[in-house]
C-alpha cells in the first residue's frame, strides 16, 4: 500500500501544475523570508485564505514551499544586514554578518544556500523512509490519546519557549476557549454568540492566524526603522562558498541530524535547532574555531540545520496535528481548512497526499539550490525595501483574505482584535504559538474529549488508566512531568541531599 | 510619588490584558449556566475558561502569593534548564514592569505630522488607521476606501507620491481581483452604496484609455 501511495504521490508532485505552485511558493518564501519582520508565518498566513480555490494538495505544497523558501530567505538579510528575516536565521547572523563585513558576502550566501538545500534534500529522503514507521505509530492512537496530545503539545510549547509555564498554559487555554465560540460541535447549540448571527460559525482559525501573525507583526514593524538604509556591497565568490561546504562534511551532516531531531519534537522550531547546531559546532571546534568573527562553520551549522527542521516538524504536524512553530501552526491551519485530517487519514487513505508533500519538499530543495545560487547577485535588492510600503499592503491583504473565508465581517474584526492581543502577548512573553495551537486544535480536542468520555461512560479515568489505556497513561504522565518536573526535581534533590 | 502616579505605574498593558482575560473567562463560565447549555456544549468551554481564569488570577496576584506558589507562577523553566533556582524576579518592582513594556527599539520615522508638530506613535498610528480603514471600508465598500487608506498611510510617512499612487492603484487592483474572481461584495458598503460607480470606473477605464490613445 505504501509503495503504491508513494508512486501515486510522485505522479501528483511532478505534474506541471504542482511544479508551478512549488516554484511560486519557493520564490515567494525566499522574498518574504528575506524581509525582516515578515518571515514565513506572516507570508503563509496571508496566502492561506487565497488558497481556498486551490486543490488541497496544491495548497499544501504551496504553503510548504513558502515555509522552505523562507528558511533560506531568512539568511539573506541575516548575512547582508545583520537583521535575520526569520527568527530561525538569528544564529546565522553570528558569523554570516562578520563574513559579509570581511568581504565574503557571496561566500556566506553560497554556503547558506548549499547547506540549506543539501540537508533539506537529505532530510526529505529520510522523511520518506521514516513514513512506514510513522504509519504504525499513528494508528495506535485513539480519541483519548488525541485529546491528550493536544494538551501535551501546548505543554511542550510552554516549556520549549522558556517562559513562565502559567503564562503558556493561560495562552493555550485561551485559544481553546476562543475556539468554542459558535455552534457547538456535538449539538446544534450556538454558544457565546450573544444574539449575533455572524458569530454562529465562530471565529475562523485562519482569521486568528492572520491576526496573530500578520497584523501583530505589522504592529511591531511599524515602530521599526527601514530594513536597510544603505547600499549593501556584495563581494566574494559563490564557487568558493559552495566548495566550503564539502570541506566540512561532518559539520554539515551533524547539524542536519540536530535540525531534524529537534524539528520532530512538538513545540520546538528552527530557532532552537539552529542555535543548538551552532553551539554544538562551536563546542566541538574550540581548537581552531573563530566563531563570531566570520568562521564559515558558524554559517554552515545553522543553515544545515534549518531546512531539516522543516522536514522534522512535519512529522508531529502531519501525524498528530501538533505543530512545532508558527509556520507549522499555519500549515496545520491550511491542512484543516482544506478538509484534510492530520493523523490516521493522512497516513492511511490519503497517504498519497502525504507522499506528494514529502516529494515536493525533496524537489523544493533542489530548486532552492538553483534559485538561491541564481539570486545571490540580486539578494541585496530585497533588503532595500521600505517597511512603510509593506504595512498597508499586508493590512489590505489580511482584511480581504479574512473576509474571503466565510464572507463574515466578524472574521475581519477578529484579525484586528487578535492582532492587538498577539502584539501585547508577545511583548509580555505569552506564547502566541500556544494560543494559536489552542484555536486550531480546539475543535479536534473538544471532539476527542467528548468521544473519550462517551467511550468511558463519563469516567475521566480513561485519560490515566495504566491497564486499559497505557498510551493515555503515558501521555498524562508526560504532561505532568513536563509541567511539574522542573519544580519536583529541585525538591527531590533537596530531599536526597538532606537524607 | 503621588497616589495617581503610583496607580498609573501599576496599570500596565499586561495587567489590563490579564483583567480582560479574567472578565472574558468569567463570562465563558457563567453564560452556559444562565442560558442552560446542554452538557456537551458546556463542559469543555467551562473547563478551558476555568484554566484561563485561575491562571490569569495567579499571574495578576503573583506578588502576593506564598513562596512556592509564587515560584511556580513566575519561574521560567525549560526542558534544558532544570535548576529551579533560576527564578525570574521580573515582577518584584514596578520599575521592572515598566521596563518590560518598553518597545525593543525606539525609532522615530519622518512623518507628515512631525512636520507640523504632531508626534504620533507609529504603532498607534498603524492600528488607528487600520481600524478606521475597517470601519469606513465596511460602511462605504473596501474597493473605494483601499486607495485612500494606502495613500493616506504612505503619504503620512512621506513616501514619494508617485510610489504612493502606484501602491494605491496596486492595492485597489488586488481588491478588484478579489471582488471579480471570488465574487465578494467589496464594492458595496453597509451604509453608503457606491457600487453603481464601478462600471464607470473600471469597465470604462479601457474605453477611456482607448479614446485617449
Amino acid at each position: 500500500m505504501a509503495v503504491d501511495a508513494f508512486f501515486e504521490g510522485l505522479s501528483i508532485a511532478t505534474t506541471p501544475e504542482m511544479l508551478v505552485w512549488l516554484t511560486l511558493g519557493l520564490l515567494l518564501g525566499i522574498v518574504l523570508g528575506a524581509l525582516p519582520g515578515i518571515g514565513s508565518p506572516v507570508g503563509m498566513a496571508i496566502v492561506l485564505p487565497l488558497t481556498l480555490p486551490l486543490d488541497a494538495t496544491a495548497a499544501i505544497i504551496l504553503l510548504v514551499a513558502i515555509y522552505s523558501g523562507a528558511m533560506f530567505g531568512g539568511s539573506i538579510s541575516a548575512i547582508l544586514i545583520n537583521a535575520p528575516g526569520t527568527e530561525s536565521a538569528a544564529a546565522t547572523t553570528l558569523d554570516g554578518y562578520p563574513m559579509s563585513q570581511n568581504g565574503l558576502a557571496k561566500n556566506a550566501l553560497a554556503i547558506a544556500t548549499t547547506a540549506s538545500a543539501l540537508n533539506g534534500f537529505l532530510a526529505a529522503i529520510a522523511l520518506i523512509l521514516l513514513s512506514p514507521v510513522l504509519i504504525e505509530v499513528v494508528l495506535a492512537f485513539g480519541s483519548p490519546e488525541y485529546f491528550l496530545l493536544a494538551i501535551l503539545g501546548i505543554s511542550l510549547i510552554t516549556i520549549v519557549t522558556q517562559g513562565s509555564i502559567v503564562k503558556g498554559l493561560v495562552a493555550g487555554a485561551l485559544g481553546f476557549m476562543i475556539s468554542t465560540i459558535g455552534t457547538a460541535i456535538l449539538s446544534p447549540r450556538p454558544r457565546y454568540t450573544f444574539g449575533q448571527f455572524g458569530l454562529y460559525e465562530g471565529i475562523d482559525f485562519v482569521a486568528a492566524l492572520i491576526g496573530m501573525f500578520a497584523f501583530a507583526e505589522m504592529m511591531k514593524l511599524a515602530a521599526r526603522k527601514q530594513i536597510s538604509e544603505g547600499n549593501v556591497e556584495l563581494a566574494g565568490s559563490v564557487r568558493d562558498g559552495i566548495t566550503t561546504i564539502f570541506r566540512y562534511p561532518v559539520t554539515t551532516l551533524k547539524s542536519g541530524l540536530i535540525g531534524m531531531g529537534i524539528g520532530m519534537v512538538p513545540g520546538s522550531g528552527a530557532t532552537t535547532s539552529t542555535f543548538v547546531a551552532y553551539a554544538e559546532e562551536a563546542r566541538s571546534s574550540t581548537k581552531d574555531g573563530r566563531f563570531g568573527e566570520g568562521d564559515p562553520r558558524g554559517v554552515i551549522a545553522p543553515e544545515a540545520a534549518n531546512n531539516p527542521t522543516v522536514s522534522g516538524s512535519l512529522i508531529p504536524t502531519l501525524s498528530f496535528g501538533i505543530p512545532g512553530s508558527g509556520s507549522t501552526a499555519v500549515l496545520l491551519g491550511g491542512i484543516l481548512m482544506h478538509g484534510l485530517q492530520p493523523g490516521p487519514v493522512l497516513f492511511g487513505e490519503q497517504l498519497q497526499i502525504t507522499y506528494a508533500l514529502f516529494i515536493s519538499l525533496f524537489l523544493g530543495n533542489v530548486l532552492i539550490l538553483a534559485v538561491g545560487l541564481t539570486l545571490i547577485p540580486y539578494a541585496s535588492k530585497i533588503t532595500e525595501l521600505n517597511t512603510t510600503l509593506i504595512i498597508p499592503m499586508v493590512v489590505v491583504l489580511s482584511y480581504a483574505g479574512a473576509y474571503t473565508l466565510n464572507q463574515n465581517w466578524w472574521d475581519v474584526g477578529a484579525v484586528i482584535v487578535l492582532g492587538v492581543l498577539g502584539f501585547y502577548m508577545v511583548r509580555n512573553n505569552y506564547s502566541i504559538i500556544a494560543f494559536v495551537l489552542g484555536i486550531v486544535l480546539g475543535p479536534i480536542a473538544e471532539e476527542n474529549f467528548f468521544r473519550s468520555l462517551q467511550i468511558s461512560g463519563g469516567e475521566y479515568t480513561i485519560f490515566f488508566d495504566p491497564i486499559n489505556r497505557p498510551l493515555s497513561f503515558l501521555l498524562t504522565l508526560a504532561i505532568f512531568l513536563i509541567l511539574f518536573g522542573p519544580f519536583l526535581k529541585g525538591r527531590v534533590k533537596r530531599l536526597v541531599s538532606r537524607n | 510619588m503621588s497616589n495617581s502616579e503610583s496607580i498609573k505605574r501599576k496599570v500596565t498593558p499586561e495587567r489590563i490584558m490579564l483583567v480582560t482575560f479574567l472578565v472574558v473567562s468569567a463570562v465563558f463560565i457563567i453564560e452556559p449556566v444562565i442560558e442552560s447549555y446542554p452538557d456537551d456544549a458546556r463542559v469543555f468551554p467551562q473547563l478551558t475558561a476555568s484554566a484561563v481564569f485561575i491562571g490569569s488570577l495567579l499571574l495578576l496576584l503573583q506578588n502576593y502569593l506564598p513562596g512556592p506558589l509564587q515560584k511556580f507562577v513566575a519561574e521560567s523553566v525549560s526542558i534544558t534548564t532544570s535548576d529551579s533556582s533560576e527564578v525570574i524576579d521580573q515582577v518584584d518592582d514596578d520599575d521592572e514592569l515598566e521596563e518590560l513594556d518598553e518597545p525593543e527599539e525606539e525609532y522615530k520615522k519622518d512623518t507628515l505630522g512631525a512636520k507640523y508638530g504632531y508626534e504620533v506613535n507609529e504603532t498607534v498610528f498603524m492600528v488607528s488607521t487600520a481600524v478606521l480603514y475597517f470601519v469606513v471600508g465596511w460602511a462605504a465598500g473596501f474597493l473605494f476606501i483601499t486607495p485612500l487608506y494606502i495613500l493616506g498611510y504612505t503619504l503620512w510617512f512621506r513616501i514619494n507620491p508617485v510610489i504612493s499612487v502606484g501602491l494605491a492603484v496596486g492595492g485597489t487592483v488586488v481588491i478588484y481581483l478579489f471582488m471579480t474572481y471570488l465574487v465578494l461584495p467589496f464594492d458595496q458598503g453597509h451604509v453608503f452604496d457606491f457600487s453603481p460607480l464601478v462600471p464607470m470606473l473600471f469597465d470604462g477605464a479601457p474605453i477611456l484609455l482607448r479614446g485617449g490613445l
